[in-house]
This record gives structure tokens, sequence and C-alpha cells, in this order.
């Protein structure tokens, strides 16, 4: 690794002033799991390191229903994995968090550096894509929220400006969300996802999201319309699932070909759609 | 630039300063040679640094040296107590749950955190915990056997349930 300067903020308001001052040249640093691999490989080359995990609240987890969830960004994947809010009203974005890594990854990582991170196989995203999720942003302008959907715009590209930090995510409840998350990869654990997805269904209104299958996560407007206010049936599933290829552009790589890539989606979307019905 | 951190290592104080970019697992093994704790893939995919923080089993090789301050860390050298070994340790050897040795700890030390977490862990649970470790050499049943045995241990003597 090449040398840099590790910085420790107290507050968020600090964080901000050492983005700002430091700008171009620092790294938000959360759970490292992505992080130190990026410095040791000299993928990324910062002059300063911003451990962001000593900031008081950020690790919280909370829930209302009026509020909705709220996942604090230094909150770990086993800790949103194992909490009762999110098991019992989220429980496809528990299934997501516990897929990533190993538990000694899971007790390190989070999922606001996983969103950060921006990679289109993000294991945390199709859940948060198909609930709606926004991002709790901080900078030295204020506060915003983004949607998720706005949040990532490419290929490790998000709108977050040099001096704005994410503190959280926001989930809204959703009174009868039920939702699926499937994870397709070369081995049961400790693998990237080939493809994932998250089918949610809110009465006989549906959300597709899925990941790997295009620069960033996506949702199925096209499938999505097909489905809205229609009872399932076997027919309509078909139909739906063949509509689904059509809305992704996923590419051949190391894990695996555009064809199979396509023959996934169209397999999880019938059997979630199917599951759900 | 040096930091200070300041830490416990097997129940031990320790104080000590770091350089940013090395890892703790390059503190244990290169400066406090605490070699126990190995090396394998050094990206979090092979166990063979699990060591227990805060209760918690995490891959020395992604954290960085100077996140190291606070922390109360435990390596597979701080399992021993008086020379003898953890009953884990004991049912490894017992079981011949290794052949070349080198993922040994770190199997030893997720299998310690789960064994921590839950006394009694059923076999799925157990080999949930135990799939970020690699092995090349047992097939992992051996290993475990071994996790096994001691859970088997904990009921007899918590009672059976």
């Amino acid at each position: 690794m090449r040398e840099f300067v590790y910085l420790r903020p107290g507050s968020i308001a600090e964080a901000i002033s050492m983005r700002c001052e430091h700008e171009g040249c620092s790294v938000l640093f959360n759970g490292g799991t992505d992080i130190v691999i990026q410095l040791r490989d000299r993928l990324i080359k910062p002059d300063y390191v911003i451990d962001i995990k000593h900031i008081d609240g950020l690790k919280k987890i909370t829930f209302s229903k009026e509020e909705g969830l709220f996942i604090g960004a230094c909150a770990t994947m086993n800790e949103i994995g194992n909490n009762e809010y999110v098991k019992t009203y989220y429980p496809f974005l528990a299934d997501a968090a516990l897929s990533v890594g190993s538990k000694q990854v899971r007790n390190r990582a989070t999922c606001v550096g996983n969103i950060v991170n921006a990679s289109p196989l993000c294991d945390t995203g199709t859940p948060l894509y198909a609930a709606d999720a926004s991002l709790c942003i901080s900078g030295k302008d204020g506060d915003r929220e983004v949607p998720i959907r706005e949040f990532i715009t490419f290929v490790r590209r998000t709108v977050l400006k040099p001096d704005e930090i994410v503190t959280g995510v926001k989930v809204p409840y959703v009174e009868g969300l039920r939702g699926i998350f499937t994870k397709v990869a070369r081995r049961r654990e400790v693998d990237l996802s080939t493809i994932c997805g998250t089918v949610a269904r809110v009465g006989d209104s549906y959300r597709l999201a899925f990941g790997a299958v295009a620069p960033t996560p996506v949702r199925m407007p096209k499938t999505e319309a097909l489905l809205e206010g229609k009872t399932l049936t076997p027919e309509l599933i078909e139909e739906a699932a063949k509509l689904a290829r059509t809305e992704v552009s996923p590419i051949d790589d190391v894990r695996a070909s555009k064809e199979y890539r396509l023959d996934v989606v169209e397999v999880i979307v019938r059997r979630s759609l199917t599951q759900l019905a | 630039m040096k930091y200070k951190v300041n830490f416990f290592l097997n129940e031990e104080p320790m104080e000590l300063y770091v350089d940013a970019n090395r890892t703790m697992l390059n503190v244990l093994r290169d400066e406090l040679c605490y070699t126990g704790t190995k090396e394998g893939c050094g990206a979090g995919e092979c166990g063979a640094c699990t060591v227990i923080v805060d209760g918690l089993p995490i891959n020395a090789c992604l954290v960085l040296a100077p996140e190291m301050d606070g922390m109360h860390i435990t390596t597979v050298e701080g399992l021993s107590k008086d020379g003898e070994l953890s009953p884990l340790q004991k049912a490894f050897v017992e079981h011949a749950a290794l052949q070349c040795g080198f993922c040994t700890p770190g199997f030893i030390m997720s299998g310690t955190a789960l064994l921590m977490e839950n006394p009694q862990p059923s076999r799925e649970e157990i080999v949930r915990a135990i799939s970020g470790n690699l092995c090349r050499c047992t097939g992992y049943a051996r290993i475990i056997e071994a996790i096994e045995d001691v859970a088997a241990q904990n009921a007899r003597q918590g009672g059976a349930e």
C-alpha cells in the first residue's frame, strides 16, 4: 500500500470539512472490505483516508411504521441481516445482506458502503431499488435525500459530490409488501453475484429489480406495467418473464455470458412471481 | 507518520506506533511476531487471517493498522490457558481436523467465535459459520465434526434440553 494519512472524524461536520479540505485526494473509509483491497492493489491512490466509523449515531438501525426503516451508514451487513425489524418487515433485504461475502466480511462490510461503491452487482442494491429506498446525504450546503435509483448513475459512479457523505439509507414502510431476493453465483457462499434480483409485491402492484444485468441495478418498468393491477396467472407470469428479458442489457464477463444472464433473469422472474402468486 | 494505537491483544494491553498503510495482519505477524494468524489471499476470501475482535470474527487482512486502536483482539495464541489447549483446539487434534495446518488457526477462530455466540450450533449453522474459511486438504468433514464435538460437550455440560 502507498502511504496516506489516516483521519478519524468524530462528527459528520468534521468529516465534511475534511472532505472539503482534501477535495479530490481523499477517500471515505467505512467497513473497508472494498477499500483496503483497492488501496492494496493501488486502484485508488488517496492521500487521505477518512474513517467514519467513530462518528456517533451512524451505527443505528431504527424502524417505525410512520418513518420506515433507517439504516445508519456504519451498520454492518450482519447487524442489518440479523435485525428484528429488517427480518420482519424487509426479509428480502435481510437475505441480501446475509448473502454478502463471509461472516467475517459481513462483520465489517456495510450496506451503505455496498451502495456507494456502486457496483452493478451490489447485493443489497436490488432490495433497496424494489423498496424505493433513498440515501441520506450530508454536505457543506446541508442535507439532502436522493432516491437510490437516481443515486447510482453508472458502473461505480454516483451523484455524491466531493464534499458529501452518505449518513444512511431510508426505506419506506409499505403495508403488505412482500418480496423475494435471489442471488445466483458460482458457489453458494463467499461469491459475487452472477445475477441478483428482488421481486416484490404490494397488493396487485409489482416491483422488479435486478443487478449484474446493466451498468447499474435496474427496475423493470415495462414488466411492472404489464403486471399492474392484474391477478397472477401462469400465462401472465410467462409473459412477464419473457418481457423482463428485454429490459436488461447484460454483458459477457468472467462470471457468465450474456445469454446465460438473460435466461436466468427470465427464470428468476418466473419463479419469484409464482412464489408470490 | 506513525499512529499511536492502544488495544488489548489476548487480554494483554498493548501500546504501539503503527503505519497507516499496514494492515492488522501485518502488525500482528511482522511487528508483534504473532504468526499464528496466517496470510492466505489477503483479500478477505480465504479466512486464514481470521481473528476475533470484540467478540466477532473478522479478516485481519482487511483492517487498517490505525483502526486497531480501542479493539479487543483475540488471536489463536490467546485460546490456550495455562498451557492447556481450548476445548475446540483439543477437538481438532482428536478428530485430526487438519493436514497441512495452514488454514487451521482461521478455522479455530471462526469455530471459537461461533461457539461463543451459540454454544450448541447445528451442523448447518457450523457449515455456514465456516464458509468464509478455505481448506484445501481435509474436505471439511473432520473440521465440522470437531466443532460438533464441542457443541455436544457444551450440551452435556449445559444439561440436556
